[in-house]
């Protein structure tokens, strides 16, 4: 009789599907809206310094924080945490909380037939000084959980504990982290190539320089997204190639010796090749699974009255999408153009 | 890189046969507990004849790491932080106040481009004389540029309607506000900003007037000597310099503005000096540009947090 019970369905494929699609709901985060993105993902998001690269990341954050629906106003967020790991140090907490703020703005202004007249009309007279609502703002804000990073021990540092703090914010919020956002990849790459690589005590003993901290990097996620699946976007600041600017790489390309070229490619510019200089070492080129270049462009774009906004674009790499998109970051974050 | 013998004292569980048992998987600190595979270790510990004290230490060497890193916060903990600490320091120069939000911003790294006479010492300095009424603070000087006659020059252009009593009163509280040091290497200046951060560190607890405000003049000079060529040590100091200011000035809340200067690109323009790497180390970048004909001084954003484009200001210094 027990063996049986082996053979008894649980579900239904669609009843599956419909399940999956729930815990797991595919994320169109504009710029990156042309590939669904779901959990378990690695997105590398390249480009130039700067442009808007980590203000996709906050993009990705705050839809991760709002909540799907509250007090009657459709906010279409995901109600869950978001971690940032801030390898830069540059990250400003009043830009965030203006984004946050002016899409809470946004969806409760959007939403007609909810929303009381009084509520609008007083919500117009402090708009920019007081939160909007300070009640579900504080609770997003609350989601949203931050470190910093000044060197590559407190970075490997962070990633060995961070099942054990995945595990107590899963217990003291009642919901998952969903994104993973690091801020930027290859913040570490000069200090740890400079640090010298001379083994102690015969082979036995490992180092702390760029391939070690790279492999274990990439060792510690991927153990991190077997017990905990999430989202996981990086930015990488690159130098890019010339097809797109004429810079001094090419005089960088001959002086770099034979060494360097274990650890990375140079990676020529012909018309369908990577635009850019890749300088990952190959094991975290085999983590991710989607890379998009985003870059800024010359033409300035006319917001409203009298403010020119520059204009980015952005390119999938990986897949390769044969397509470039136009986009501007407004108050109430990115906005796609064409 | 302590070995571990150092930590039997404090935590008996790193005993002697602990310690050969990494050992024998070649782990002789904490640091090397960060590039090996605990999972894999606890694997091989379970192997072992004393697996449970092996294991425990493995989760004291866990919570030991725990406290290597920042400590983890939210977003409502940083807001607190941001409007609390995190203030603006007006530079009493309207154009650079106007693109800036107020001034420069304790926390982040302000840097200031321009190609040679183009006025950069003089915002340093007169930014200097404004701040230094309310705070004191910390000028590091590479060209012998810093002038107390200009600093006392840009105080008698603000205070013209005062007495001479208060204006000498005035002088004086500044001038005992600024700490001037030359420096003319870039290991000078890690020397001088680790000794700033152990006094902070110490004044942090006994209260006391705290510097607020962090001049690098210039700090293209320092570090292009030692850019360039083959070696990647160059770019190495480069990044370590930038990490060292960016945590002096977020955990100590200073405001730290540094000069760098332009080099030529190709086409005949001009582009800041330090290349592609620096780019992306500093929060915010002004360019500061003169026209000798007119007199005219212009600032322009290249890079600003919240992405505000190639705004510029212009005016008469």
């Amino acid at each position: 009789m027990g063996s049986k019970a082996w053979l008894v369905e649980d579900e239904s494929a669609r009843e599956m599907l419909d399940r999956v699609l729930t815990e797991r709901p595919f994320l169109l985060l504009p710029p990156l809206h042309r590939v669904p993105l779901r959990v378990g993902n690695i997105v590398e998001i390249v480009g130039p310094s700067p442009s808007a690269k980590t203000h996709i990341l906050i993009q990705a954050a705050i839809t991760c924080i709002l909540p799907r629906q509250w007090k009657g106003v459709n906010y279409g967020g995901l109600g869950h945490l978001a971690m940032f790991l801030d390898l830069d140090c540059r990250f400003d907490i009043s830009r965030f909380s203006d984004l946050l703020n002016h899409r809470i703005m946004e969806a409760a202004n959007g939403s007609s037939s909810e929303v009381d007249c009084q509520i609008k009309e007083s919500e117009a007279q402090n708009a920019t000084t007081k939160p909007y609502n300070e009640e579900l703002f504080a609770s997003c804000m609350r989601r949203f959980l931050y470190i910093r990073c000044y060197d590559s021990s407190e970075f490997l540092a962070t990633l060995k504990t961070l099942h054990y703090r995945l595990q107590k914010e899963r217990e003291t919020h009642g919901v998952n982290v969903h994104v993973l956002l690091i801020d930027s990849i290859g913040a570490f790459h000069w200090i740890d190539r400079g640090s010298s690589s001379f083994s102690l005590e015969g082979d036995t003993r490992k180092s702390l320089h760029l391939q070690s901290v790279t492999e274990t990097v990439v060792q510690e996620i991927r153990k991190l997204l077997l017990v905990h699946p999430m989202l996981v976007m990086a930015t990488k600041a690159a130098v890019l190639g010339n097809r797109y600017s004429m810079n001094d790489s090419k005089r960088n390309y001959r002086t770099w010796s034979a060494k360097d070229n274990l650890h990375s490619r140079n990676v020529t510019s012909s018309d369908q090749q990577v635009p850019y200089r890749e300088y990952m070492p190959a094991v975290w080129q085999s983590l991710i699974t989607h890379r998009i270049l985003v870059r800024t462009t010359d033409a300035d774009f006319v917001n409203g009255e009298h403010q020119n906004v520059s204009t980015y674009l952005s390119e999938w790499l990986l897949p390769p999408l044969n397509s470039v998109d136009k986009f501007i970051v407004r108050d109430t974050g990115v906005f796609v153009l064409s | 890189m302590a070995p571990l013998k150092n930590l039997e004292t404090e935590y008996p569980i790193i005993d002697s046969n602990f310690q050969n048992f990494c050992a024998s998987h070649g782990i002789f600190s904490v640091e090397d507990f960060l590039i090996h595979d605990l999972y894999m270790l606890a694997a091989f510990a379970e192997q072992n004849v004393s697996s449970e004290r092996l294991k425990e230490g493995i989760t004291q060497i866990l919570s030991i790491i725990d406290d290597m890193h920042q400590p983890w916060l939210n977003g409502m903990e940083l807001l607190e932080d941001a409007k609390r600490n995190k203030h603006f320091l007006p530079t009493g120069i309207q154009g650079v106040d106007l693109l800036l939000g107020g001034g420069i911003r304790v926390g982040q790294l302000t840097e200031l481009v321009g190609p040679s006479a183009s006025g950069k010492t003089q915002v340093c300095l007169q930014t200097a004389s404004n701040v230094a009424r309310n705070y004191m603070m910390l000028y590091l000087d590479t060209g012998n540029s810093f002038s107390p006659q200009r600093i006392a020059y840009f105080l008698g252009k603000t205070n013209e309607l005062a007495s001479a009593q208060a204006k000498n009163q005035i002088l004086q509280k500044v001038m005992s506000n600024i700490l001037c040091h030359s420096v003319f290497d870039i290991f000078a200046m890690f020397d001088v900003l680790h000794q700033l951060e152990s006094n902070l560190r110490c004044q942090e607890r006994g209260g006391g007037c705290r510097i607020r405000l962090l001049i690098v003049d210039s700090i293209s000079l320092l570090i292009a000597p030692v850019l360039g060529g083959t070696s990647t040590r160059g770019r190495a100091l480069m990044a370590s310099a930038g990490y060292l200011l960016k945590k002096l000035a977020h955990q100590h809340n200073l405001a730290v503005l540094v000069i760098n200067h332009t080099v030529g690109s190709e086409g005949g323009t001009s582009k800041p000096a330090l290349g592609d790497s620096w780019k992306s180390i500093p929060h915010s970048r002004l360019l500061l540009s003169c026209d000798r004909g007119s007199n005219v001084y212009n600032v322009s954003i290249l890079k600003h947090p919240s992405m505000k484009n190639l705004r510029s200001k212009q005016g008469p210094s």
